[in-house]
Formats: C-alpha cells, sequence, structure tokens
C-alpha cells in the first residue's frame, strides 16, 4: 500500500500541479469575491461597533432563568453570580468561604444553629433595602409550601437547604438559621447560586415573571433580555464592594459548540468558555487570543455495577481502572481540559483532599492478569454511554476510546448510546442487570456532595440516592456519617481523606479525569481568572479600547 | 363560493389538530425520562423528582393532563414551559416568528428562483444553460444541508469574514433591515437549495410538458411572441402544477429549518422543538408542533386556493 | 437479458420499423444515468468489499496518530523538506486516530443498507395505504388520508426525533423513523395514481369477469401503479440517505464505534475548524453517492414514466428548425396574394429513424380560393399544414427543403420576429380538437384580445370590442357576456367558432384549417363548415382545409390535392377529381366513401401506408396497388399533368 504515493510523487512533478491549481483556485475566489462585494455594497449598513468598554461573553446556553431559586444550570450561574450576592462567597481563586452580604457569622456548638450579622446600607437594584426579612423571604419563599410565593417557583434546587428547619429575623440586620440536624456543608451551599438573595419587592412585584425581571444586589444590574440574542447586565453604580470596571456585559447564547469558535475567531464575542478540546491548541497559538484554564469540582468517572456481573469482582474493577489509558484520553480526546483523577474528590478542595493518592496508572499487563484472577469468561459487557450533557466533556469520544482500551485487555465492551435524559433516566434508577457500567460526572461544590449522594448504602437508587453501581461499604459510610457533623474543617478534610483512600482501593467506579475548565478571550480582556467553582466573577475584569 | 370552501377547509384543520396534539401528547409520554429529571440532572433522586412533579403538576394522570391543557387551550392559555419558566406562547410565539424569517426567505428564495431556473432549463432545452442548471440542481439535492451550511460558514464567515457565521441580528446596535438581511442570507440561501432544487426540475418538467400541448401551437399560431406564450401561456398552466408542489416545499423547509438553526444558530422553533423534546418540556412540544402544523396546513390551504384562482376548472368541479 | 437483446438489434438495424427504444436504450442513451449508474456501483462494490479490502480495522483506535491529514494533501501542500509527509493512510484518521478510509467504506456499507431499507419499508407500507386508500375509497380513504395529513403536518425531522427518542437511538430505530416518516410520501403518490387507474374502463371489466377485490387489485391495479412506485422509490433514495445521515448527525444513528456517513460527519463536525477532513470527507463521499443514486433515478423515470416514453423527449421550439441548403433552391420571387408551397420537404427525427412526413410538396394556393387537402390519418397532410407556418414541434421536426411564398417572403428563410408578425396575421390557423387548442385558464376574451393586439396596436378597450363583435361574426349567442367565459364552459361547437373567430380576426391572407370539424358531431359539423365557407368568402381569404372526408371536400373546395405517404399524388378540380381519378389511391379511396342507401360491404384498400421511415422505393403505393407493375416499383414517380388543371403521380394513370 504505502509504495504507491511514493510512486505518485516521483510520477508528478509536484510544482507544476500545485501552481495549476493555485491559478485555477485563485481565480474562482477573485470570482466569488467580486460577486459577495456586490452584494455587501446592496445590503451594507454602518458596521455596528460595540462601544469600547462592553464585554460580550459567549455562553453555551440561552439562559433559563434569571431567578437564582429556580436556576439548575451552570450556564444561568455563570450569568447570575454578577447580578446576585449570597451571604457568603467563594474567596476568588479558591474554594474556601468568605463574608458577602453577611459581615460575619457564628455557628452554635451542636452545628445546627447559624448566626448571620448583615451588612448594612445594602440596597436591591430595584431601590428597596437589604435586610434580615429579605433573608427569611428568600428561604422561606423556596422551603415553605405555604408562603404566599412558594408558587412563583418551582425550585429544584431548593433540597440544598432542606436542612433548614426555620429562619429567625434577630433584628434587622441579624438572621438565625436553624437546622434540623448538623449540616456541615450549609455555608458551602449558600456559597452556592441556589444560596442568591433576591429582591422581596420584585418577586412580589413580578411573580412566575420574577425570572426574566431579575433584581439582586450584585456588581451589575440587570439591563434587558433578547430571547436567543443577548442578556445585557450594566455596571450597579451603588455596589457595596468596589465598582466594577467594565460599563455592561452582553452574554450572547451561542448553542453550537463550532459556531462559537467562528463567532470568536471572526470577533463576535470577546471571552468564551468550555471552548472544545480540539480548538484549544488552535487557540492558544493565535497571536490576539488569551486561553485561561483552571481546574474544578469536577469528576469523571465510570459507574461499575458492583450487583450483577463480572464487576461485582473488585480485582475486575480494579482491572477496569488500570486498563483505561488515562492519560492518552487526556491528552488525545480531552487535548489537555482535563487533569487525570485519582479517586472521588476533586484536588481543588484542598483541604479534604488526600495528596497521598496516586491514580491507578495503565497498566494493561497486570489488568490482564487481574482478569484472569477473576474468571472472567468474555461475558459481553454493556456500557451506558450519553450523547452529552453537563459535564460529560466529549462523551461519545471518551466512551468509544474507553471501549477500545478495555478491549485491549479482552473485554468485550457494547456501547449503548442516550440522549442525556435518557441516559439519566436509565443509570439514576441503578443499573440492575442490564447494565454493567456507565459514564457519570458531577460538578460539586462540597466534598460531602459527591459521595454522600453516590456512594452510600442508604443512597442506593430505591433509597433515593445516586448509588446507581450499589457500592457498600459500612465504613464510608460510618466516615461520611461524622463528616456531616463535624464543623471544623482540619477534622473533616481527615475523615474524608481517609475515605478516599478506601473508596480507591475498592474501586467502586473507574477514576478518569477531573475538568480543567477553559476560557478564551482575547488580549484585550484584562484581569480575567477563571474560578475554581466555574462560576464567571467579571467583576473585576477590564477591556482595553 | 371560495370562502365557504375555504372555511370548509378550516373546519376540516380541527380534528386533524385535536389527533395531532393527541400524538403528541401520547409520543411524549412514551419517550423515557421526564421533565423533572430533565431539570434536575445529577440531582434527580426520586425525592427530588416527584417534589418537583408536584410543582409542575406532573403528577396527574396523562389523562388528566391532557384535558386541563386542551381546556386551556380553548381559553387561549397554552401553559408555561418547564424548563424555560416561561408561557409556551410568548416563547412559541418568538421563535415562530424568527423561523418564519428564515424558512418565508428561504421559500421565496426557492420559488423564484427555482421557477426562474426551471423555465429557462425548459425553454433552452439541450442547451448548455440547460445543462448547467440540471446540473446545479442535481448538485443542490444531492448535498446534506448541515454539511453545506458548515463550508459555507468556514468560507464566508470565519475565512472571509463578509458574513456573520451566527445568530440573527447583530448583538450590538444593528437591529434594523439591513443587519437582518446579513444575517439571513447564509442560512437562506442554505436551506433553500434543496427545495429550489424539487421546485427548479418539478418547473421544468411541467413546462416542457405543458410546451408541448395544443393550446400553446395556437398560441404560436397566433403571432404571439415567443416570450408571450411562454410566461403567459405555458407558465400558467405549469404553475397550477407546481403550486403543490410549492406548499410541500413550504412543509419542507419547516422542517430543514431544524438542522439550519442548529448550524446558524438561528433562534428558531425547529431548535426549540428539538430542545423540547430533549427536556421532556411537554407543554412547549405541543405548542411548537401546533404552530408547526398550523402553518402547514394553512400552506396547503393557500395553495390549494391559489391554485383554484388560477385554474377555473378546478372550482367547477369543487361544485359540482 | 432480453433488453440487453433488443438494444442491440437496436444497434445493428438502425432504420427498422419497430420504433420505440427500448428501456435499457432509453436509460443506456442518458449519458448522466449511466455515469451515475457506474460511480454508483464503484461506491457500492468497494463498500461491499470492505471486509476483504487490506485496510485496517475500522474501529482500531490509535490516539497518537489522531487527526493526521490525508495522504494526499499533506503532500500536495505540505513542505517536503521541512515536514515530510507521513503515510497515515490515504484519508487520514480521525479523532480516535482510526483510519479514515476504512470507516468511510464500512460506513457507505451502513448508509446504503439503511438507505436502502428504509426506502424498502417506506415504499411497502406506504404504497400497500396508498392502494388500499385508493382501491376501496369512501370512509377508508377519508380515514386513512386524514392519518396521512397529520404525519405530513408534523415537521418531518422532529417526528424522526420524536420517533428515535421513543425507541431509543440505534440503526434499526433510525431506519424505522425515516421509513414512517417517508410513509405519507409514497401514499399520497401512490394513491394518485390508484385513483385514475381504479377509473379505467379495464378494472371495471376485471370486476364483471367477477375477479373479487383483492384479486382485481393485484392483477389489474398493481401493474399499473407499480412504474410509479418505482419511481418514487428510485428518486426517493438519495433523500433517504441524506435522512438518515441527518439523524446520524444529530447523534440518533449508528452507536459507535460503528458508524454510518452521518455521524462520521457529526463526529468530525467539531473539529471543523481544526482538522476539516474529518467531515469534509464524509460530507463529500454522502453527496457524491446521493447525487450518482439521483442520476440514476433521474434515468429509471425518464424510462418508466410513459410521457416520457414516447420518445419524443424535447420540447417544440419557437418555430421548426429549417436545415436547407439555400444556394441551391434560388427560386424566382413570385408575387402572391395567396400562397406557394415550393418542393416542401419535412422530416422527423427519432432516434436513429428519419421519418419523411412531407416529401417534395408543392402546391398553389390563389387569393379567396379554397383547396381540399385529402388523404389517409399519417400521410402528412397535418404536418404539411404545420410546415406552412413552420409550427412542426422541433424537435423532432426539421424542414429541410423547399420554400413556403407568401407575399413575396419565404416563411421559412425570415427570422423569428417576422414570422410571428405573418402568423396569425398573414397566415392562421383553425385547429382539429376546439378542447385543446384554446387556453383552458384564460377567458375566451381575453385570448381573442391577445390575438388582435399581437398584431395591431389598438388598445385592450378596443381590442375587446372587436372580440365580441367577431364572436357575433360566428354566431355565438349572447357574445357579451360568453366573452368572460372560460372555454370549458363552452360546447364543442362554440369552442370552435371561437377558434374560427380567433384565425380570422385579424383578416388572414391565408387560412389553414385542419381538420375542424373531426372532433364534433354532425349536426354541427355543417354549421362549422357553412359558417367557415361563409367567413372565408367574407374576408377572401385563401382556404386550405384538410380533410379526410371527400362528402365535405366537394361542398367546400373548388381544387383538391390528394396526399399519399407525404406525397401529393393527385391534384386538380374537385370536380374532375371525384369524377374522374387519375391515381389508383384516389381511385380506392373514393371508392370507400360509404354512400347512402350503397349495397353490399363496404370497399376498403388492402394493405396498410408505409412506415414513413422506410418508404418503398419507385411508387410509395405501388405494394397496394392493384394494378402496380414492376416498373412501379423501380423508378422513382413525378407529378405529371394529365390535363393542364390536373396533375398526377403515376406511371399509368387511370
Amino acid at each position: 500500500m504505502v509504495w504507491m504515493p511514493a510512486m505518485l510523487t516521483a510520477l508528478c512533478t509536484k510544482g507544476v500541479i500545485i501552481r495549476a491549481t493555485q491559478l485555477f483556485f485563485l481565480s474562482i475566489l477573485r470570482c466569488l469575491q467580486v460577486v459577495a462585494c456586490c452584494l455587501l455594497s446592496v445590503i451594507s449598513c454602518v458596521e455596528a461597533q460595540t462601544p469600547t468598554n462592553v464585554l460580550i461573553v459567549g455562553q453555551i446556553a440561552e439562559p433559563k432563568s434569571m431567578d437564582p431559586h429556580a436556576a439548575t444550570a451552570l450556564n444561568d450561574f455563570r450569568i447570575l453570580m454578577n447580578i446576585y450576592d449570597g451571604l457568603v462567597r467563594y474567596k476568588p481563586g479558591t474554594l474556601d468561604i468568605e463574608p458577602a452580604l453577611a459581615k460575619a457569622w457564628t455557628i452554635s456548638e451542636d452545628g445546627t444553629h447559624y448566626s448571620f450579622i448583615l451588612r448594612q446600607g445594602i440596597k436591591f437594584h430595584d431601590g428597596t433595602e437589604f435586610t434580615a426579612n429579605a433573608i427569611k423571604f428568600n428561604f422561606e419563599r423556596m422551603l415553605d409550601k405555604s408562603h404566599p410565593y412558594h408558587k412563583t417557583g418551582p425550585f429544584p434546587l431548593a433540597f440544598f437547604f432542606s436542612a433548614v428547619e426555620k429562619v429567625i429575623v434577630k433584628s434587622r440586620y441579624s438572621v438565625e438559621f436553624v437546622l434540623k440536624e448538623p449540616f456541615a456543608p450549609f455555608l458551602s451551599n449558600l456559597a452556592y447560586p441556589t444560596g442568591l438573595i433576591v429582591s422581596p419587592a420584585a418577586v412580589k412585584k413580578y411573580g412566575k415573571a420574577f425570572g426574566r425581571h431579575p433584581a439582586g444586589t450584585g456588581a451589575f444590574k440587570f439591563a434587558e433580555w433578547q430571547s436567543h440574542r443577548k442578556v445585557v447586565v450594566t455596571r450597579n453604580d451603588d455596589y457595596w464592594d468596589g465598582l466594577a470596571a467594565l460599563d455592561a456585559v452582553i452574554f450572547r447564547p451561542i448553542t453550537d459548540a463550532n459556531t462559537r469558535v467562528a463567532e470568536m475567531l471572526s470577533g463576535g464575542i470577546d471571552l468564551m468558555v468550555e471552548v472544545p478540546p480540539d480548538n484549544l491548541a488552535m487557540f492558544k497559538k493565535a497571536k490576539d487570543l488569551t486561553v485561561y484554564e483552571q481546574t474544578g469540582p469536577h469528576v469523571w468517572f465510570l459507574i461499575l455495577n458492583m450487583m450483577h456481573g463480572p464487576f461485582a469482582d473488585k480485582r475486575m474493577r480494579q482491572a477496569v481502572n488500570y486498563a483505561i489509558n488515562k492519560q492518552a484520553l487526556v491528552n488525545s480526546v480531552l487535548q489537555g481540559t482535563a487533569v487525570i483523577a485519582a479517586g472521588p474528590t476533586p484536588p481543588v478542595f484542598t483541604w479534604a483532599y488526600n495528596k497521598t493518592l496516586q491514580p491507578y496508572p495503565y497498566d494493561p499487563g497486570k489488568a490482564r492478569k487481574l482478569i484472569k484472577a477473576a474468571g472472567y469468561k468474555g461475558e459481553k459487557l454493556t456500557f451506558y454511554v450519553t450523547e452529552g450533557g453537563s459535564g460529560m466533556l466529549e462523551p461519545i469520544a471518551m466512551g468509544t476510546a474507553i471501549q477500545a482500551d478495555l478491549a485491549k485487555v479482552g473485554l468485550k465492551v457494547t456501547i449503548e448510546s442516550y440522549e442525556w435524559n435518557t441516559f439519566l433516566g436509565k443509570v439514576n434508577p441503578g443499573l440492575g442487570e442490564q447494565a454493567d457500567m456507565a459514564e457519570m460526572a458531577w460538578m460539586i461544590n462540597d466534598p460531602d456532595t459527591l459521595p454522600y449522594l453516590a456512594l452510600r448504602t442508604a443512597a442506593w437508587p430505591e433509597k433515593g440516592g445516586f448509588n446507581s453501581g450499589y457500592y457498600s461499604n459500612p465504613e464510608v459510610d460510618a466516615l461520611l456519617k461524622e463528616a456531616r457533623k463535624t464543623t471544623d474543617q482540619e477534622q473533616r478534610g481527615q475523615l474524608y481523606r481517609k475515605m478516599q483512600a478506601i473508596v480507591h482501593e475498592d474501586a467502586p467506579w473507574a477514576f478518569i479525569a477531573h475538568w480543567q475548565q477553559n476560557a478564551v478571550a482575547h488580549h484585550t480582556i484584562k484581569d480575567f481568572q477563571l474560578q475554581p467553582s466555574f462560576f464567571l466573577l467579571l467583576k473585576d475584569v477590564q477591556k482595553l479600547p | 363560493m371560495m370562502l365557504t370552501y375555504i372555511i370548509h377547509r378550516l373546519i376540516a384543520i380541527i380534528p386533524v389538530l385535536l389527533g395531532l396534539s393527541l400524538i403528541v401528547f401520547l409520543v411524549m409520554a412514551m419517550i423515557p425520562g421526564d421533565p423533572a429529571t430533565a431539570i434536575l440532572g445529577n440531582f434527580a433522586t426520586p425525592e427530588n423528582v416527584a417534589r418537583l412533579n408536584q410543582q409542575l403538576g406532573l403528577d396527574k394522570s396523562l389523562a388528566e393532563q391532557y384535558v386541563i391543557w386542551l381546556n386551556n387551550v380553548i381559553q387561549g392559555d397554552w401553559g408555561r414551559s418547564f424548563t424555560l419558566n416561561r408561557p409556551v406562547l410568548d416563547e412559541v410565539l418568538e421563535r415562530f416568528q424568527a423561523t418564519l424569517i428564515l424558512a418565508g426567505a428561504a421559500w421565496l428564495l426557492c420559488s423564484v428562483f427555482g421557477l426562474l431556473a426551471g423555465i429557462i432549463a425548459a425553454i433552452r432545452q439541450f442547451s448548455w444553460v440547460d445543462k448547467i442548471i440540471t446540473f446545479v440542481v442535481l448538485v443542490g439535492i444531492s448535498m446534506p444541508a448541515f454539511w453545506l451550511g458548515l463550508l459555507l460558514i468556514m468560507l464566508f464567515a470565519v475565512q472571509w469574514q463578509w458574513f456573520p457565521a451566527s445568530g440573527m441580528y447583530a448583538i450590538y446596535g444593528g437591529g434594523d433591515i439591513g443587519d437582518l438581511l446579513k444575517h439571513l442570507l447564509l442560512p437562506a440561501l442554505t436551506l433553500s437549495i434543496v427545495a429550489m432544487g424539487v421546485v427548479a426540475r418539478l418547473t421544468r418538467s411541467a413546462m416542457l410538458e405543458v410546451l408541448r400541448l395544443d393550446y400553446i401551437r395556437t398560441a404560436r399560431a397566433k403571432g404571439l411572441t415567443e416570450r408571450r406564450v411562454i410566461f403567459l401561456h405555458a407558465f400558467k398552466s405549469s404553475l397550477v402544477n407546481v403550486i403543490p408542489v410549492m406548499a410541500i416545499q413550504a412543509g419542507f423547509v419547516l422542517g430543514g429549518a431544524v438542522y439550519i438553526e442548529t448550524v446558524f444558530q438561528w433562534p428558531g422553533i425547529g431548535r426549540m422543538l428539538v430542545n423540547a423534546i430533549a427536556t421532556r418540556d411537554i407543554l412547549l412540544v405541543q405548542g411548537g408542533v401546533l404552530m408547526v402544523a398550523c402553518t402547514y396546513v394553512l400552506f396547503n390551504l393557500g395553495a390549494d386556493v391559489a391554485q383554484h384562482a388560477l385554474d377555473p376548472r378546478l372550482s367547477s368541479r369543487n361544485r359540482i | 437479458m432480453y433488453s440487453n437483446a433488443v438494444w442491440r438489434k437496436g444497434l445493428r438495424k438502425p432504420n427498422q420499423p419497430a420504433v420505440r427504444p427500448s428501456g435499457w436504450q432509453l436509460f443506456n442513451h442518458n449519458r448522466l444515468a449511466r455515469l451515475g449508474m457506474w460511480i454508483f456501483v464503484c461506491c457500492t462494490v468497494l463498500a461491499c468489499l470492505a471486509p476483504i479490502l487490506p485496510i485496517p480495522d475500522p474501529n482500531a483506535t490509535a490516539l497518537v496518530h489522531r487527526l493526521a491529514k490525508p495522504w494526499l494533501i499533506q503532500w500536495f501542500f505540505g513542505d517536503m523538506v521541512q515536514n515530510p509527509p507521513v503515510f497515515e493512510g490515504w484519508l487520514g484518521t480521525d479523532h480516535l486516530g482510526r483510519d479514515l478510509l476504512s470507516r468511510v467504506l464500512w460506513g457507505t456499507q451502513i448508509s446504503l443498507l439503511v438507505g436502502g431499507s428504509a426506502t424498502l419499508v417506506a415504499a411497502l407500507i406506504g404504497s400497500l395505504l396508498g392502494l388500499v386508500a385508493g382501491f376501496w375509497g369512501g370512509r377508508i380513504d377519508n380515514l386513512l388520508m386524514r392519518g396521512i395529513d397529520m404525519l405530513m403536518a408534523f415537521p418531518y425531522i422532529l417526528l424522526a426525533l420524536a420517533i428515535v427518542a421513543v425507541l431509543g437511538a440505534g440503526l434499526m430505530n433510525a431506519l424505522f423513523a425515516i421509513a414512517i416518516v417517508n410513509i405519507p410520501f409514497f401514499a399520497r403518490n401512490v394513491r394518485g395514481v390508484t385513483l385514475g387507474v381504479v377509473r379505467q374502463p379495464f378494472v371495471e371489466a376485471a370486476q364483471l369477469v367477477g375477479k373479487n377485490r383483492w384479486q382485481t387489485l393485484c392483477t389489474d391495479v398493481l401493474p399499473n401503479v407499480m412504474p410509479t412506485i418505482v419511481i418514487t422509490m428510485a428518486t426517493t433514495l438519495g433523500w433517504m440517505i441524506l435522512e438518515t445521515a441527518g439523524l446520524s448527525f444529530l447523534g440518533l444513528g449508528a452507536q459507535p464505534p460503528q458508524a454510518d456517513l452521518g455521524s462520521m460527519l457529526g463526529e468530525g463536525r467539531k473539529l471543523l475548524f481544526t482538522a476539516p477532513h474529518v467531515s469534509i470527507i464524509p460530507g463529500l463521499i454522502i453527496f457524491i453517492l446521493v447525487m450518482s443514486i439521483n442520476l440514476i433515478g433521474d434515468g429509471i423515470r425518464d424510462v418508466l414514466d410513459p410521457r416520457l416514453k414516447s420518445g419524443v423527449m424535447g420540447r417544440p421550439a419557437a418555430a421548426t428548425n429549417i436545415r436547407c441548403n439555400r444556394e441551391a433552391d434560388e427560386f424566382a420571387r413570385p408575387e402572391v396574394q395567396g400562397l406557394i408551397v415550393n418542393q416542401l420537404q419535412t422530416e422527423f427525427q427519432l432516434g436513429h429513424a428519419t421519418y419523411q412526413a412531407v416529401n417534395n410538396v408543392s402546391l398553389t394556393l390563389e387569393a379567396g380560393e379554397c383547396l381540399g387537402l385529402v388523404g389517409e390519418s399519417g400521410s402528412g397532410k397535418s404536418v404539411l399544414a404545420l410546415s406552412i407556418a413552420r409550427l412542426v414541434p422541433s424537435p423532432p421536426g426539421c424542414i429541410v427543403h423547399g420554400q413556403v411564398w407568401q407575399d413575396t417572403q419565404d416563411l421559412l428563410s425570415i427570422p423569428l420576429a417576422q414570422l410571428q408578425h405573418i402568423r396569425g396575421n398573414k397566415v392562421a390557423y383553425v385547429f382539429q380538437d376546439p378542447a385543446t387548442a384554446l387556453h383552458p385558464m384564460l377567458t375566451v376574451g381575453s385570448q381573442l384580445v391577445e390575438a388582435i393586439r399581437a398584431h395591431r396596436p389598438i388598445s385592450y378597450r378596443q381590442a375587446w370590442q372587436q372580440a365580441v363583435n367577431w364572436l357575433e361574426r360566428v354566431q355565438i349567442p349572447n357574445p357579451g357576456q360568453r366573452v368572460h367565459s372560460y372555454p370549458y364552459q363552452l360546447s364543442g361547437g362554440m369552442r370552435q367558432r371561437v377558434v374560427i373567430a380567433m384565425a380570422l380576426i385579424n383578416q388572414p391572407k391565408v387560412l389553414i384549417a385542419d381538420e375542424p370539424t373531426t372532433a364534433l358531431d354532425v349536426t354541427v359539423q355543417a354549421q362549422i363548415l357553412k359558417l367557415l365557407k361563409q367567413l372565408q368568402q367574407d374576408t377572401k381569404a385563401a382556404l386550405l382545409f384538410i380533410t379526410h372526408d371527400f362528402g365535405v371536400v366537394t361542398t367546400l373546395c373548388e381544387r383538391i390535392a390528394v396526399m399519399y405517404a407525404g406525397q401529393i399524388v393527385e391534384m386538380g378540380y374537385t370536380t374532375d377529381v371525384l369524377n374522374h381519378p387519375a391515381h389508383p389511391y384516389t381511385h380506392q379511396l373514393i371508392k370507400c366513401i360509404p354512400k347512402l342507401g350503397g349495397e353490399g360491404a363496404l370497399a376498403t384498400i388492402d394493405g396498410l401506408p408505409p412506415a414513413m421511415n422506410a418508404l418503398p422505393p419507385g411508387c410509395h403505393f405501388a405494394p397496394r396497388c392493384p394494378w402496380a407493375e414492376t416498373r412501379c416499383k423501380e423508378s422513382t414517380m413525378t407529378l405529371k399533368a394529365i390535363s393542364n388543371s390536373h396533375w398526377v403521380r403515376c406511371c399509368k394513370p387511370l
């Protein structure tokens, strides 16, 4: 086969052919250009220039709601974090909690009473004052079915605060949350967008339509929302924490990744997030573009079915972990937009991450040995793959590559691919006898979330959790329960580190990757920083003329 | 006469729409997954799903839901989209407008150029013009439209930056008709190309057929100029055969808009429906499908009316 | 096999009287269809051979070699010195390092299979529904068609999406979805044709013979609907493949790692800017494949479509083509009020065969005179008439020799614009069938007005008034109202009156009436003839009256010309010819006229008129002539005068 091209080379004089072809195409191009110029001059109008100091952000989808309590998607959160503030927030560049609307707080000894002292003199964008009553209104609207404004929902993520029993207004600027039981991730959850504070007056005014007429206390004020075209926010000149540098930000929904790239290249947007891996290299080479990268609280893994089939055997599960060439996946399929995962907890939770843990190395030989020892007889393994979904990072390509890796060690894997909702409908109720493995990814805001929801015995699907692979280890259960009650971060971290070591060894999942989020901006955009929380904070961003 | 006919036809639409809405409801019920799961994503525990379903009013039986929906629609309330937190009617109308602009432009392009190309190919049959048109048409109907769209973006939007790559209006300023046209050109062209081919082929064959008829000979025998013979006598007759196909093309263009809207990020109803199906947003699907179906039916009706207006023989047959 | 044999026979004897081109001949005649078939065969064979060709495993990933460019492009655009081309497969590799050539071949196989099966399924179910609806009619038809309407009102791609969503992604399900979406299309087409077939008498006959409905459906209806089904299938296959690709493009088709062309395109789309070849190559293959299928489909349609089968595939030009040898035909320019036709020769070119429809005809028509042109059907009299104003459909018709003089002008040598000025103005026609001669969608008035205003610059209103006047002149009652009617609202006789009015409205010098009464019933015939005669006398036009009816000629014409096999065989005053026919053919023809009260069987002429593309040498009538001798079959006959006003083309006139 290979000799034929060589012969062709010898036969043809390369230069002549190239020259002729070039001339041919050039003349065609010329014609096209003339025609198009004529066309353009007919319909041309004054090219509308984006005014200086207005940032245009390429979003991945049309926002669903500007009501932080109703919103569920990261895409919405990226806007919301700039319009609203919460009681607390993540310190920029970290996942540590720092004060925001609350100046300070105290936690009772048993971990069930949280008291917040509020900042004074803050006004919502609609002009009403921010007080403790607003806090009470916000949380009761979400949690209390009998609240007069509960029907302005639904509030899908209200369960983040299901531990809250009641909210007590102590004074005009102080408020206390009473929890049903100790719940250590509470502060983290308050920093999450579901904990952002909305203006009660605006909710009362707009009712169900509040999601399209948002009012918060954030650095930017909502200006307009033209469906499928743009959401515009302008600088809040009364902001309590220093004014934003930009006059305005325009969020532009461009669902299609390719089109987003095209717009970035043709200058239609200044900043885009979630660059498709394969375009990243191109952007990195481009002179006038800057690429930003930041690892975040995200895990990409394979759920292995421990109830039925070959993966009930620990050796088989470990074999899968050894057999997958994670480095190749991360480097080639994901083009460096992720880092290899060692266990269930992302390293960005520095205080809870077990640094001693090493990822399973790529070792097909060892995998084969383990498989042989486990007595695998070539049973067909069904692998659920999704076509897309939040945080799922090229799931089809990943699944296909993993399948190929597993085939190399003798595992017969059949892929069944489903669109995201169907996929969730198949995976969340448990893999049962239908499937042996499934892709899954989580984005979390606290090291507690994922293991608590997906690794405990009490989180098996029929008990209302996401432990779709039926992992059960009493030791892990106990550790997680204990960690929830512990308010001291150092102690909590200790417990999580222990948990990670056990889970790593048991291998209920194949740990693949943590997403390294990226963004691309024009070089005129300064002081931009990606957050580990994956949120987009634009207050300090500048746009040079 | 014509009016009663139109009214009859309009009444006949109602059962079709009813049946359609029922089918949509059933199909949506058969699709695994539900809106609550779609909204909650990773957090869709049975408990959370049940709570959200209750908030969304989805805990009722399917029949109940359908009756409630029907009742509301009759009163002009199309319900609220689960995923968008927005009245269905607002969303549907907004998106439909965009699709109408795109599909309308595409339809116009395909009609004008399709008819023109067909006529020219017919009257210059076997000439090189005919051959070129036939070839271009063949290329058009053989090309995957989405692929063509991608190529156009690559060339005209990214390489040469003559036209915007996506969207309907410039993001800042713009908004006038010139801006719209600029954004419209590539997607409308892409969308129309297949339909254009179909119309051109049909026009060509219809024209060829008519040109062989006796009354064309009569027209020539009268000493009419060739232009009059072709554009008045022959074209008028062939149009009667072409019109129903043009109506079908309108439906086709509406359907094909799904791809083009995806590729060009056109905020139209096709993309909305694809998303709505994916997120199991049943009311939004209902609203969108009804809207599209209505348009389709109305287009067919329009075609029938136009056909009757052109060919008096048809209405006489109806009268009998 | 059979068609192949016919084709060969056809090749060997191009001038055979068996004239209809065979299906294969027609298909093969279409060069594009042939090209399409070759491409399609190549693609299919390559795709089928994918398992045994020496190509890499389509699913073997090699992440290190991902997104390698096609070898040729590397070689072409690459810099030989710094980046010597690396051979990573002919078409390069995709995002997982899989060989694209191999994947394309396997993908083509899948695409073809799915597209083909979907077409079959849709055709089967759709045709069945269409047949049943069209054949049974009534309530079943109504019910089925409402259902089809519903399906059609649903945007097709969304229907497919919903179906796939219900059934789950996968090739089989995509196949079903596409099939279901296309059922309405087949059902509608087939139903339409079935309705037409069911109305045909033979279906009723079949029922009368005692076949039950299913038998009738299968033996009488189905065979007649079959061509439509095949055409629809051939023209839809390409479209189906495109739709499969579309669904796969949206990620609903083939399950990874398997891929059809559409899903390859969908996967490659993400890499459009970094590695365009991954999406462009599958797109190109789809394009080529679908194009070849469409070409074949067109070819098949051309073969099966009964309208195209007649062999006449061209459309008539504005005027008949002329292929005369000008310099040889220098002819004195006569000053004629009427019409002189000199050595006119008109041919039809069908395939390899040449039909001499009019062969060296000369005749003169004085102003105010009426000449009857008589002959059997197919004797070339209509072609002669049409040749005069160059109205013979061309292609296939062509005037190869002669002149037609009218008022110092040779109609065959003037440019089209001048010819158009003469048509309808100096030379007008009345055609055989008034039902088809008038434009069905224009009012009578507007058609008349058009005729006037084409030649005279008068206002619309004036022209309209003239139209009304002329309707009155042709004795249409209530002309002021009738002028607004459409042709279909008039009876046959009325329509012919309109046609006559339209012909005479510009007071032409020459009126050519081509069997103007054949399509009418007898009582109306007489009225029309009377009217025609009267108007001709009023306007002093020369009338060329074409008929096969001697009775009509006697009452109308002073002179008569008898045509046989494209030639005038006898010409003279009506009384002379009728009473003393000199040509055997005329003689026999007159004998064939049924006489009132005549006894015995009706006389006939033995044998059939000769095929115009294989005329016998010598006298064309000789094979049927009871007086024929050997010399009749040897020497060419010329028109000889037997008296100063009576000519005959016979070597031994009776």
